[in-house]
């Protein structure tokens, strides 16, 4: 899932100044999960914008609306007529939630409540960590499920480096496991430990954020 | 908007509400400023509640949950006060002061320690209103 976290109130609130009708529209799918931007975000953001607005903007109408998978434009259709009747929207998605709307709703003022941080998983209520780097080329199968890319500080495809003690990473030696001590366990555990043995060429990037902004087409899909 | 003089208390039925209950049947009513909001347990006050107490019109909010391992819930005070301490945070970036919200532990049996806490946190706003 895609993880966010709520901007600063102050930073969200500084274009809001002048504006007379807002629409929070929250997404229910991953930045719910997240808990950053679904129905009970949404609701708190109404609420603490009533609050940081109530000297210098205190007219404002707040509309707060949650819809179900806002990257997808059938779930935004139904808000057209609602974007078109305010000032600006507040989207709480992520960075894929906002630009569909922008793309959508060509007139509308739409501004991002959230930034978008990564993707990954739940360790626990209310704990998320990166998982997947969305590098283009999938290395999982080499390192017994553990991505180097996403979970090694360094992003090594040999690893380990000099700064890995006690299975903790160098950079956070609190917070980060090291991720070639995970690899090794997990291989160790699957007896695949065979597979290090075999040195990894430079990683090709053309196909992650090297290459340019992605595409995928499905031609069998596509009248 | 908020900063008035209004104080809500936010508070677990189970022990807030029984020292406000007791007050009652004392004939000590809390004072016209102060207005009391029952909830089942402290699990159910969050950032929202809290919130609108402010965005109605209170200037402080004191929210009241049992104190640890007396909770019904088990864990319902500790997450009351968790989420008075992130309300705090997010009042503070709305540009309202933290100390109008206050989380204190209460047990059943403090109806003479209600008032005193109540008086107290309204101290600061009194000071402010004499200058």
């Amino acid at each position: 899932m895609i993880v966010a976290k709520r901007k600063p109130l102050p930073e969200i609130a500084a274009n809001l100044q002048s504006t007379r009708k807002l629409l929070i529209v929250g997404c229910n799918t991953c930045v719910a999960i997240c808990l950053a931007g679904g129905e009970k975000e949404v609701a708190v953001m109404g609420s603490a914008l009533h609050l940081a607005l109530r000297n210098t903007n205190p007219a404002i109408v707040i509309t707060q609306r949650s819809i179900e998978r806002q990257c997808e434009e059938e779930f935004n259709a139904p808000l057209a007529e609602e974007i078109a009747a305010h000032d600006v929207v507040l989207s709480m998605a992520c960075g894929v939630g906002v630009q569909t709307l922008a793309e959508q709703f060509p007139s509308a003022i739409v501004y991002p409540a959230l930034n978008t941080a990564f993707m990954g998983r739940p360790e626990e209520r209310g704990i998320w960590s990166e998982r997947c780097a969305g590098c283009g080329n999938c290395v999982l199968d080499k390192f017994g499920g553990v991505c180097p890319i996403a979970r090694c500080s360094k992003n090594l495809l040999n690893g380990p480096c000099g700064g890995s003690e006690q299975g903790k990473c160098e950079v956070d030696p609190k917070n980060i496991d090291c991720a070639w001590q995970l690899i090794y366990d997990r291989l160790s555990r699957i007896g695949q430990l065979d597979r290090l043995l075999e040195v990894e060429p430079p990683k090709d990037w053309s196909t992650s954020r090297h290459g340019g902004p992605r595409k995928i087409v499905r031609e069998d899909m596509v009248l | 908007m908020t900063e008035g003089n209004k104080i809500v208390l936010l508070g677990c039925a189970h022990s807030a509400g029984e020292v406000v209950a007791d007050l009652a049947a004392r004939g000590l009513a809390l004072p016209a400023h102060v207005e009391w909001v029952s909830v089942p347990c402290g699990s159910t006050i969050d950032e929202l509640l809290m919130l609108r107490a402010f965005e109605s019109g209170a200037g402080q909010v004191m929210v009241l949950a049992c104190y640890n391992g007396a909770c019904r819930s088990v864990d319902g005070s500790l997450w009351a006060e968790k989420r008075a301490r992130a309300a705090r945070d997010l009042l503070e970036e709305a540009g309202i002061a933290g100390w109008r919200l206050q989380f204190c532990n209460i047990a059943p049996n403090m109806a003479a320690d209600l008032p005193q806490w109540i008086e107290e946190f309204r101290e600061p706003v009194v000071a402010e209103e004499s200058k």
